[in-house]
């Protein structure tokens, strides 16, 4: 539905010229909810803003529903206003002199072929009891909480069945509370009826729980895709590893390549890991592994992983968990445990780390490329 | 092992905790004082005679013959109101059409080399409105004005004319040109607090730009773009000095020349009544307006949604209009600012007559020695720098005082205040003056005649300062202050090491513009003057109208020189780097 190729977009400042997205390629399904994620400046709004049109990218190609949209190269830019789009912006853009109907049946309205006005308030109305607003019609927009814009902004961006929405982190500026409720909301109607998603946010735990895929961006360019499950476990760089969720870097030395064997603590023995192609004995690697997936043992257990020995320093209480610190050969590990613990700073405690559920890193940011 | 911890020390009465009420106390006093009390007397002057008595002078009585020896009296309608009808609807639509366009071109268009643009379109702001009315009718005057002598010259035009600078259209374009730089600047304000993301939801939404102009653009701006039309049509109403000297020659009189007339009659003695009786009207529209303004400053506030994201307004493109647009802004640069200021430099050199190359030989500096040789001069000069800085000063320290009760403050009573000094907006400034005249001669207070009434007379100007304080303290949270008092600061502490420098700025930027308006102030110390209270502006309209042209080009010169290097030092110093305040 969605296909973006070579998407580049530079900006003129007082400083310079700043290059805010640098050759994005992704391409998102019909029907699909796909996310793009990544921290401030990394060009996941702006990669938004020209796929509706709103800034004019120097290189690249957009299609939205077959129809080539942007292509600067053959002169192609089709304006916002001739796009089958609908797009609910961060500051939601709600119509201050237009009451909630109003700013819903905009769309409708300024269209050529308008429709009548039975029909504009039929469509209005059903829109707005997609998102719970039907009561507020006739209440003037300034009039309405943040929560209700939002709502009203969804509303207006639906009500044309446009084949794209575009969501520029529309939860961001509703409180912890409100957003995990609005969370759940948006993709149940958005599964509800169908419609392809493009989703943009910093927040790595809102693109987990919605999106059905997520593209991570840094530096202006799509550093991994995947689904969440896949981008979470499978990072292939430290720096999607470290975005996604809390994550350990353990460093190790590769022992043998061709048995996949590398050594966190020589006294400990080797683990048998996937490891990238190339690597050469005696390496500096990292070993990535998450809180989660470690096991702790207050006292030696006979299994047959390789153990790491390490002692607890610190324990932090919070509330459904409490993260553990504990310092194994010379480094900081941290781990998940029942808040009910009995562990005290000081113990003696040792690791257990399932295979299956690591990466390993080569210093320099290319990992294993083994997929689940 | 517990330490010792000191024992709370008592809170007692002491002098230091009820200073701060004194002082607010002493503010709020003041601001009625010096708004309201001239007011009331007005009113009563309305209503006492006869007519050459003062309203408390043994013999005075309660009478409606003022009242209705002006409303019978068939000039009024006949005259003096379409007049100012005319003269104000005439010049508030020029001067706004012209500073919507400069603002439109300036706010959100690609015209080039905007920032030069907007502080050369500000520069006039500076130039008193009496030295503007002297520029232009050097310009337009029937006979020699420079743009007449040309058009005569290249058209063959016989003389007088073909332009007359002293009629309606000359009185209302000079005036248009005066309200131009103030407009545009609040007009600049106003389409730039516009979130941009409501034109972007609009175009996605699928609207044409026109569509987006008609349906979102415009009806936003409105009320935000209708109130400085408002603040103009308040301001064109009081307008003095423009009136006086393009419209009486042009025996165009409005009601602010009217109520002076009133005061300075060719024979007999001033009538307070009659004066005061003109004024009412005037009064009341102006109150009228102030209020329908205010209503409009709510409604722009309420539609102006604060984003704090990066992305611009998307600004038009002009095309193969870029330069067409540019040359028009300068070519109105040129006419508005430069041309009069060189009429008046070429004046003060080379006399009355249309520039020439064949004229620079006979230079002259006579002008200047006979201006700077006459005692009367540095009276005035020192008169008006004494008074504008004292009274910019005092409204300063009130406007700010009066600020921090209403922002900061919950005492009752609060928004009284804050309504009160609004108001003064809305007073004429020649009803100012009247209302101070006939106070003072009432009053036993020995400074009627004396630069002090000046200094009085001028600081009723509060609502610009409480304005603009007010704007400053509520970019300073609060939290900054009871991170003083939680540290021990108490109140005058905290007052002078953490609010004052950081409200610097602002007190500078208020007492700055106070101080400007003290310098081009004409109104007040004209119907004020006397041989001890000059000030430079009653001695450049004297020279003037004694038709000592050479000389008052010299003295306007001077003027604008006094005042650009003042704002230039007082922005070096406090206000950086800021845009165009």
């Amino acid at each position: 539905m969605l296909y973006v190729k070579g998407l580049v977009k530079a900006y003129e400042t007082a400083d310079g010229q700043v290059r805010a997205v640098q050759g994005v390629d992704f391409e998102v399904k019909e029907g699909e909810f796909y996310a793009l994620l990544g921290p401030s400046g990394c060009g996941k709004t702006t990669t938004l803003r020209c796929i509706a049109g709103l800034e004019r990218p120097q290189g690249g190609e957009v299609r939205i529903g077959g129809a080539v949209v942007s292509e600067p190269e053959r002169g192609i830019h089709v304006p916002p206003y001739a796009r089958d789009i609908g797009m609910v912006f961060q500051s939601y853009a709600i119509w201050p002199h237009m009451d909630v109907f109003g700013n819903v049946a905009y769309p409708l309205r300024v269209r050529r072929d308008r429709p009548g006005r039975a029909e504009i308030e039929a469509r209005v109305m059903e829109v707005l009891g997609l998102v719970g607003m039907a009561e507020m019609a006739r209440r003037p927009a300034t009039q309405l909480s943040g929560g209700q814009q939002q709502r009203v902004a969804l509303a207006r961006a639906l009500v044309r069945r446009p084949s794209l929405l575009l969501l520029d982190e529309p939860l961001s500026n509703l409180d912890a509370k409100l957003r995990e409720q609005m969370r759940h909301e948006l993709k149940e109607m958005v599964h509800r009826i169908a419609i392809t998603t493009l989703y943009v946010t910093h927040d790595q735990s809102e693109a987990l729980a919605m999106a059905d895929r997520i593209a991570v961006m840094a530096g202006g360019s799509v550093v991994q895709e995947g689904d969440p499950r896949e981008v979470y476990s499978r990072p292939r760089s430290s720096f999607v590893a470290s975005f996604l969720g809390v994550t350990n870097f353990l460093a190790a030395q590769v022992v043998d390549p061709s048995q996949d064997l590398v050594a966190i603590d020589r006294d400990a023995g080797p683990l048998r890991l996937p490891l990238p192609s190339g690597c050469t004995p005696g390496e500096r690697v990292d070993v990535v592994v998450r809180p989660e997936d470690i096991t702790v043992y207050s006292s030696a257990p006979s299994v047959a992983e390789p153990l790491l020995a390490g002692v607890v320093e610190h324990l932090v209480f919070q509330g459904g968990q409490t993260e553990c610190h504990v310092r194994v050969a010379g480094e900081v590990v941290r781990i998940m445990v029942h808040p009910a613990t009995q562990m005290i700073p000081g113990d003696r405690v040792w690791l257990s780390i399932n295979p299956d559920r690591c990466a390993v890193l080569r210093r320099g940011g290319r990992s294993s490329g083994r997929t689940s | 092992m517990a330490i010792a911890i000191p024992a709370a020390r008592e809170r007692r009465l002491s002098v230091r905790a009820v200073i701060p009420g004194v002082v607010l106390g002493l503010a709020a006093a003041a601001t009625i004082y010096f708004i309201s009390v001239p007011l009331a007397m007005l009113l009563f002057t309305v209503f006492r005679g006869p007519s050459d008595l003062l309203p408390f002078e043994p013999g005075a009585h309660f009478t409606l013959s003022h009242v209705a020896t002006i409303y019978a009296d068939p000039i009024l309608y006949q005259a003096i109101v379409p007049d100012t009808v005319i003269f104000t609807v005439g010049s508030v639509a020029l001067g706004f059409l012209i500073a919507f366009v400069l603002a439109w071109l300036v706010e959100r268009t690609d015209i080039p080399w905007r920032e030069g643009l907007f502080t050369l379109i500000l520069v006039p702001l500076l130039v008193p409105n009496l030295v503007l009315a002297i520029a232009w009718i050097m310009l337009l005057g029937q006979n020699s004005g420079w743009v007449n002598v040309l058009l005569r010259s290249l058209f063959g035009f016989s003389s007088p004319g073909p332009l007359n600078i002293f009629s309606m259209p000359g009185l209302i374009v000079a005036q248009a040109l005066g309200l131009v730089p103030f407009v545009f600047l609040l007009l600049c304000a106003a389409i730039r607090s516009m979130d941009p993301s409501l034109e972007e939801a609009s175009s996605v939404a699928g609207a044409r730009p026109r569509t987006t102009f008609f349906s979102v653009t415009f009806p936003v701006l409105r009320p935000g773009i209708l109130a400085p039309a408002v603040l103009g049509t308040i301001i064109t109403l009081e307008q003095f000095e423009i009136p006086l000297l393009i419209g009486l020659p042009a025996r165009i009189n409005i009601f602010s020349t009217r109520v002076f007339w009133e005061l300075n009659p060719t024979s007999g003695l001033p009538n307070y009544g009659r004066a005061a009786a003109v004024s009412l009207p005037f009064l009341l529209a102006a109150l009228v307006l102030l209020l329908l303004y205010n209503r409009l400053i709510r409604r722009a506030d309420r539609f102006v949604t604060i984003t704090g994201r990066g992305f611009q307004p998307k600004r038009m493109a002009l095309g193969r209009w870029r330069w067409v647009a540019l040359s028009a802004v300068l070519g109105y640069v040129v006419i508005s600012g430069a041309l009069p200021a060189f009429v008046l430099v070429w004046g003060s050199l080379f006399g009355l007559g249309a520039p020439s190359f064949a004229s620079l030989p006979n230079i002259s500096f006579d002008g200047y020695a006979r201006l700077l040789s006459d005692p009367k001069l540095y009276l005035a000069l020192g008169n008006t720098i004494v008074v504008a800085c004292l009274s910019a000063l005092i409204v300063t320290v009130i406007g700010a005082l009066l600020a921090w009760i209403v922002v900061r403050t919950k005492i009752v009573g609060r928004s009284v205040l804050d309504f009160i000094s609004i108001m003064s907006v809305g007073i004429p400034s020649i009803i100012a003056a009247l209302a101070v005249m006939i106070l003072y001669l009432t009053l036993p207070v020995p400074i009627y005649g004396t630069i002090w009434i000046l200094v009085v007379a001028y600081s009723y100007r509060l609502a610009v300062t409480t304005r603009i304080c007010r704007a400053g303290l509520m970019q300073l949270h609060p939290e900054l202050e009871d991170a003083s008092y939680v540290a021990g600061g108490a109140w005058w502490t905290t007052l002078r090491r953490v609010v004052l420098p950081l409200l610097a700025p602002s007190l500078a930027g208020a007492w700055l513009l106070l101080f400007i308006v003290g310098v081009r102030e004409f109104t007040l110390p004209m119907v004020l003057h006397s041989p001890d209270n000059i000030v430079l502006s009653v001695i450049l309209w004297r020279l003037f109208s004694d038709g000592e042209t050479i000389q008052a080009s010299a003295l306007a010169t001077l003027v604008l020189l006094l005042v650009v290097g003042v704002t230039v030092a007082v922005r070096r110093l406090f206000l950086p780097r800021v845009r165009g305040f």
